[in-house]
């Protein structure tokens, strides 16, 4: 079987399966669209009012702690799940950082906020050069497609 | 040229019917008189900038970029658990230019979404931030997810992607689809594999991708990740990450790990000339082991460790080694947080060596917010005839209103690129609701 035909098998499967209605979907409960409580400042632990697993994230809360662990790592979960994010993060949320076009570093717009994990903080002009050389694959996950016409003042 | 041009606005008229219409298709859904019954957020972040730069030849230019951020979400549309999300930013220069215009502006995202009450089911419409398996995308298009009672999972996607190209003789990818097919069992396992193909002339060939993912949880508290992404296109793989994260209690949270990456493999659809050879060399490996810590050792108090070996292949820039120690101690209903961290890069090169302190404390008594937040750096290698940089931001806010606050920020710099700089920034905070519950 050739790539296409793989990759339109799957986008067929997925189709059907929207097709074929409640009878295809699982009956367990979705990840709220939203949180039904008032969450509280700072990092949030789930761990506070939660326990075991979440139902709809089908995964226990212990993973979900927004400890430094996890928010080096969240992509990982994300990946996976973007829904359960949304349940406590407005998409305005993500694209602070994740924004295809932006002018503002994350830090600038979070001056207010210095607990936040914002990153580019000082005058990261001079400090992207030792961490663009050590490892650029970091840059590139958000740098690779952005609209950064004022890097081209250097790299042309 | 002019091809190009023609070809750029069909694009964006493109973008813009796909968002007319879907938005216009699902307009039935919303009788007039049902948005009472709606969850509505409104969120206004206005930001006044003010610096100065001097330029070759000592003529002076004072910048005063307004930007305003707008955010809204409209959630349980008539009673249904149907969503409008919508971000977006503007800016007007107020004095010099500060971009390639006098204004700017983009919309993040403006999309229609239902999501199913069961199996995590869900569709998008619009402009949205996609992630999904081997997917990290802003798209101009549709995306679908199920979950079958099986616990067999489908995701499917495309449409236009919203990227920006200044790589000279590189536009932007045509159109982009691809999917996701996942297993996922409650709380021990999900595992998926992912597809993505962008059309485009990404040096020369599209963009195609093969993942996988993996969560398992081999024990109570401990779990294992896995990702990777082949790319097609190069005919090798062009990351992966492996991780191990163990909390075996509530205040103790520890993650190690193995990560890589190929440069030819994961800058192929590079659209930024820093991540294309000669900036880079194209032949180069990068291998990262690395370690995080993160212990709550009294109430209030957080431990924090990390540290990272990044090894090259190639001798020219090198390995290096980071290290990172901080404490934080959240107070005042952790409405507050205080912070010490210094980290260190120690690196072959020593161009590549740094080491850098940082500390930071809010206070906000009653309707008063006050933050402070200082950092030094130190470059083994001078920079422009320097070693040391500085940056202290200062910020002070008022809670005009409940859903109104007014704040201001100085910013002083002492670094490679300036002697001494000073950025002011005012920022008025406008939140408005007509729910209660979690949105951040």
């Amino acid at each position: 079987m050739n790539r296409r035909a793989l990759a339109g098998n799957i986008l067929g499967a997925a189709l059907l399966a929207s097709l074929l209605g409640c009878s295809a979907v699982s009956q367990t409960p979705s990840v709220p669209p939203k949180h039904p409580g008032d969450l509280p400042p700072g990092r949030v632990d789930c761990l506070e009012c939660h326990k075991d697993v979440s139902t709809g994230a089908l995964k226990p809360y212990a993973s979900l702690r927004h400890s430094r662990v996890f928010i080096d790592s969240h992509g990982t979960y994300a990946r996976k799940s973007q829904s359960l994010c949304a349940s406590c993060h407005a998409p305005a949320f993500c694209q602070t950082c994740h924004a295809a076009k932006e002018e503002l570093k994350p830090n600038t717009r979070m001056g207010d906020r210095p607990d936040r994990m914002a990153p580019h903080r000082g005058d990261y002009l001079v400090t992207h050069r030792i961490d663009g050389r050590i490892d650029p694959g970091s840059c590139y996950r958000c740098h690779g497609n952005k609209n950064d016409a004022k890097c081209r003042q250097c790299h042309k | 040229m002019g091809r190009r041009t023609i070809r750029g606005i069909l694009r964006k008229s493109h973008s813009l019917a796909c968002l007319a219409l879907a938005v216009s298709l699902f307009h039935p859904v919303f009788p007039p008189g049902d948005a009472a019954a709606a969850d509505l957020t409104f969120s206004s972040k206005t930001y006044v900038l003010g610096y100065e730069r001097e330029l070759a030849g000592g003529q002076k230019n004072r910048y005063v970029p307004a930007y305003e951020y707008l955010s809204a979400d409209a959630a349980n549309l008539g009673g249904k658990p149907v969503a409008i999300h919508f971000y977006g930013w503007g800016r007007v220069d107020l004095a010099d230019q500060t971009g390639t215009g006098k204004t700017s502006g983009d919309i993040g995202s403006l999309y229609i979404e239902y999501l199913h009450p069961q199996g995590n089911a869900q569709v998008k419409a619009g402009r949205f931030l996609l992630a999904e398996g081997v997917a990290m995308e802003t798209l101009d298009g549709g995306f679908a997810k199920v979950t079958t009672p099986l616990g067999l999972g489908f995701a499917a996607y495309g449409g236009v992607p919203v990227e920006h190209s200044i790589l000279d003789n590189t536009d932007k990818g045509d159109s982009l689809y691809g999917g996701r097919v996942f297993f996922a069992r409650s709380g021990f396992v999900e595992v998926g594999v992912s597809y993505l193909k962008e059309k485009g002339s990404f040096q020369g060939k599209d963009r195609e991708l093969y993942g996988g993912d993996l969560w398992l949880r081999v024990a109570g508290p401990v779990e294992l990740t896995g990702q990777v992404a082949y790319n097609q296109a190069v005919h090798e793989i062009a990351s992966q990450r492996y991780a191990v994260r163990i909390v075996p209690h509530s205040t103790l949270d520890v993650s190690a790990g193995y990560e890589s990456y190929t440069y030819k493999g994961l800058f192929q659809p590079a659209l930024n000339p820093a991540f294309v050879s000669p900036a880079v060399d194209n032949g180069d490996k990068v291998q990262t082991i690395f370690g995080v810590l993160d212990w709550r050792f009294l109430p209030g108090w957080t431990l924090e460790l990390a540290a990272k070996d990044i090894r090259h292949d190639k001798a020219d820039p090198g390995n290096a080694s980071r290290g990172e120690i901080g404490v934080r101690y959240a107070y005042n209903g952790r409405k507050d947080v205080a912070g010490l961290s210094a980290a260190a890069v120690a690196a072959d090169k020593d161009e590549n060596e740094y080491q850098e302190i940082r500390g930071f404390a809010s206070y906000s008594p009653a309707k008063i917010r006050l933050a402070l937040d200082a950092m030094a750096q130190k470059y083994k290698q001078e920079i422009n005839g320097k070693k040391n940089a500085y940056q202290v931001v200062a910020s002070a806010g008022y809670q005009l209103l409940a859903a109104l606050q007014l704040s201001g920020d100085l910013t002083y710099t002492q670094s490679p690129n300036y002697q001494e700089d000073y950025a002011g920034l005012i920022r008025a905070t406008l939140e408005l609701g007509t729910s209660t519950g979690g949105k951040k």
